[in-house]
């Protein structure tokens, strides 16, 4: 008997058909791979699998039995959700066993005594170091997603686990102890869904896999028959070179920003030099200070010794508004957070960084505002249904390239991007790398980019700065270095490294 | 529809129905054909004259909250500032004996400075809105008792009553000054640099700080423009009524908050604008309006009102789920024909 089967699904919404005709078999004790660019429709179909939402058309079955007439028989399915879904304030243990059970429940209440001798095993083989009645808020992003993978297979009675995006929040070390634990789902015979951007994670975990673009499913077949290019090139449709590089050329040698032994919360005793026209990349782990030694900079943080000069100039007291007049720019990790207003337009979203350039004494003029709306747009190449489109509707890819093609508005100096192709696509990934490189050899300007997909800095950096706990641990020139010493520096071990096939 | 062919009505049609506030105005309009339908008296000469009349004072109001909605903030002291502010002019001029006008000047000076309190108490210690003025609403409050005794101050300078009960071409002068501020904050928030950054603070403070913003002077600067607002609000009151009440404005706050939702901005902020909100508190006073006109004996006529305030707030989320259940059927349909 088949663990699920999906027959013909379709989903539509207002306006537009999410899923068309998706079919899909999950085997038990065996691991299938769903993958697609955003907006390909995943989102939508674990929604549908989970029972969130109802397929327009369609059926599914879930172990045999017709899943639109049996609701309760969605509780076979375990669900891990990409981002972190926990209650912060409560404790861990309560949020590995929410919402309680019968086996849970003594005399109509909730023991914490049950609660935490029956954590603790649990905890136990999920390597989670954090005791029972800690609370969730205080632990480790990497072990919150951890208690998460925890909570959903925690449940006995889940028979297929989802796990969507699973690896995003996990330092490398996490990473491998979750693909033991899907090895052991496999061995208990469970059936398994693994959603991810990362094809490399893909075909180490996966046994079947399914193709989705744009709602239509483009490809299906098992991992060990196709190609890692092949499953590319179904998902964007059109052909990408892995191998491509976007370095920039002809750095110049003028250093344009100097920082000398900066240390502040997060990070101490950082040194580096940025030169003209150059991309240098910040690699570290989640949490190894990257993000806060720049915001340093850009002022958005403190930082409480060293120095820093801007073209031979010190910066005294430095904060956003006097860095962006000296041309640096800081374009955030959070872009849902810190870079986008959601609920403005496109044209508000851009024109808010020039304002006083875009005024005819003191009013904001509509034409000027919309001139440079519309050569933005051009420029960039975003797809908008128009400048007014309120920006939340964009993909995350147009998105950054409003962010980005708002900073460039600005004539910058310095751009510095913080993962800017988190949650992107790959075929838009190529695009903003392209652009990067462009804007770094014909404008001259200089870019500092922290990512944390080493190939990423590898394809774009011409220098490599490495952070390991708050503190430099190398700077690599690009062309005489090979990954292993990047990892080796960033893992902040000297010993040899076996690297695995990530 | 026929006969459309004209380019600039057309256009015109187009951005008004792109508009914000065009719901809204849709719903105006169905309400006050509705009462004149069921009551002769609704478009009554006098009787639009006192709707409007009243409606300036509940605007002034609105068009703060809804600034300081937009921010994600709100000021549920508004009304008693109004108050305060009226007996503190009362005072300049009758117990001090100033000029009327250097009166209304100082109070608006201090109606200022009781908004910047209320801001600077919000951005430099990190306080809630909603809390800090629920507290500087009694302190507020608390200085109007200790102020008047609750005695109301009478022998107001009969040269300011043109502002409370004079007309112009037969329209309230309250209404009037309410008007020109109307106009004059729409035009800031749609075209000024300052105006841009409130929806920008609205919609995510992090990101306007990282574009440079000073996002904490504008949030004060709107808590005083509010106060300022609010104190303009009770001296048109005082030369209306000719003394200074100090129990005026209870329910201003409120009604602009609700008036400002139903008028399309968001209680998250950065969503709608003044226009809508201003549009919103028509609604409320409308209904209170049609409410005394029909006749509804005045012990219901609150928990009617209310319940209407309720009905027009679903109002807008109620239609949004109904064209999306449509759109989906559509598609639905769609989909099978394929």
């Amino acid at each position: 008997m088949l663990a699920v089967e999906a027959k013909g699904i379709s989903k539509s919404f207002p306006g537009c058909l999410a899923l068309n005709n998706i079919n899909m078999e999950l085997e038990r004790g065996k691991v299938h791979c769903i993958v697609g660019e955003n907006g390909a429709g995943k989102s939508t179909l674990i929604k549908i699998l989970t029972g969130v939402y109802h397929p327009s058309q369609g059926s599914i079955f879930i172990l045999g039995q017709d899943a639109s007439k049996e609701m309760k028989i969605f509780r076979k399915i375990g669900y891990v959700p990409q981002e972190i879904e926990l209650f912060p304030s409560l404790t861990v243990a309560e949020n590995l066993f929410l919402p309680f059970n019968s086996s849970i429940y003594k005399n109509r209440f909730v023991s914490r005594k049950v609660l935490e001798k029956q954590a603790l095993p649990i905890l136990e083989k999920y390597h989670i170091k954090a005791g029972p009645n800690d609370v969730v808020d205080e632990i480790s992003i990497s072990e919150q997603q951890l208690l998460q993978i925890a909570h959903a297979i925690a449940d006995d009675n889940s028979e297929i686990i989802l796990f969507d995006e699973p690896t995003t929040s996990l330092v490398s070390r996490d990473i491998m102890k979750l693909f033991e634990v899907i090895e052991e789902l496999k061995k208990a015979n469970k059936a398994v869904v693994f959603i991810s951007h990362k094809l490399e994670e893909v075909f180490a975990v996966g046994d079947e896999i399914t193709i989705l673009r744009n709602g239509v499913q483009v490809g299906n077949a098992l991992v060990k028959e196709c190609s890692m290019d092949w499953v590319i090139e179904k998902m964007v449709g059109q052909e990408i070179d892995p191998a491509a590089k976007y370095r920039p050329v002809g750095v110049a040698s003028s250093t344009i920003l100097k920082v000398n032994n900066i240390t502040g919360k997060g990070f101490r005793n950082i040194s580096f030099e940025l030169k003209e026209g150059e991309i240098l990349g910040f690699a570290g782990l989640v949490g190894a200070g990257r993000s806060e030694i720049v915001q340093a900079i850009f002022g958005y943080k403190p930082f409480w010794s060293g120095s820093i000069e801007l073209s031979d100039k010190k910066i005294t007291s430095p904060n956003p508004a006097t860095a962006i007049r000296n041309g640096v720019l800081y374009l955030p990790e959070a872009r849902k957070q810190q870079g986008i207003f959601p609920n403005l337009s496109v044209l508000e979203n851009i024109s808010m960084i020039l304002l006083e350039k875009l005024r005819n004494l003191f009013l904001v003029s509509s034409r000027k505002e919309t001139a440079l709306g519309a050569q933005v747009l051009k420029t960039y190449n975003i797809k908008a249904e128009s400048l007014a489109q309120k920006i939340m509707f964009l993909s995350g890819g147009n998105q950054q390239k409003v962010i980005i093609g708002r900073a460039m508005s600005r004539i910058p100096r310095i751009l510095i991007f913080d993962e800017p192709t988190k949650g992107i696509d790959i075929g838009a990934k190529a695009e903003i790398y392209r652009l990067m490189k462009e804007i770094t050899e014909k404008e001259k300007i200089s870019i500092i980019l922290i990512s944390s997909e080493i190939d990423e800095l590898i394809k774009c950096s011409n220098r490599i700065l490495v952070v390991y706990n708050g503190e430099k641990a190398g700077e690599f020139q690009m062309e005489a270095t090979n990954r292993t010493d990047i990892i080796a520096a960033m893992i902040g071990s000297d010993q040899t490294i076996k690297e695995r096939e990530i | 529809m026929a006969g459309s062919g004209n380019k600039g009505i057309k256009r015109f049609w187009k951005s008004a129905r792109e508009s914000s506030s065009f719901n809204i105005f849709i719903v105006v309009l169905a309400l006050c054909l509705t009462a004149s339908i069921f009551s002769k008296y609704f478009l009554d000469f006098y009787n639009i004259q006192s709707l409007v009349r009243d409606m300036a004072f509940l605007g002034l109001i609105t068009l703060g909250q809804a600034l300081l909605l937009m921010l994600g903030e709100l000021d549920l002291s508004l009304g008693k500032i109004s108050a305060l502010c009226g007996v503190i002019g009362g005072i300049f001029m009758v117990h001090l004996d100033i000029n009327p006008y250097v009166s209304i000047l100082l109070t608006l000076a201090s109606g200022f400075a009781f908004g910047l309190i209320n801001g600077l108490l919000v951005t430099k210690l990190r306080l809630n809105s909603l809390v800090v003025t629920i507290g500087t609403a009694g302190v507020f409050g608390g200085f109007n008792l200790v102020l008047t005794h609750g005695q109301a101050i009478t022998n107001i300078p009969k040269s300011i009553y043109f502002l409370g009960q004079g007309y112009l071409m037969n329209i309230p002068t309250p209404f009037i000054i309410m008007i020109v501020i109307a106009i004059i904050v729409i035009f800031f928030t749609k075209f000024t640099k300052s105006g841009r950054y409130i929806y920008a603070i609205g919609n995510s403070r992090e990101a306007s700080l990282i574009l440079g913003i000073k996002v904490d002077r504008i949030r004060t600067l709107t808590f005083a423009f509010a106060g300022l607002l609010a104190a303009i609000a009770g001296l048109l009151m005082v030369a209306r009524l000719g003394t200074s009440q100090p129990g005026i404005g209870e329910s201003w706050p409120l009604n602009s908050i609700a008036g400002s939702v139903i008028g399309g901005v968001s209680l998250q902020g950065g969503v709608g604008g003044p226009l809508g909100a201003l549009l919103g508190i028509v609604v409320i006073l409308v209904i209170q309006n049609m409410i005394v006109l029909f006749g509804v004996s005045p012990y219901w006529q609150t928990v009617v009102s209310g319940i209407v305030v309720v009905g027009a707030i679903a109002f807008d989320s109620i239609s949004t789920m109904i064209s999306e259940y449509n759109v989906r059927k559509m598609t639905e349909g769609k989909t099978k024909v394929e």
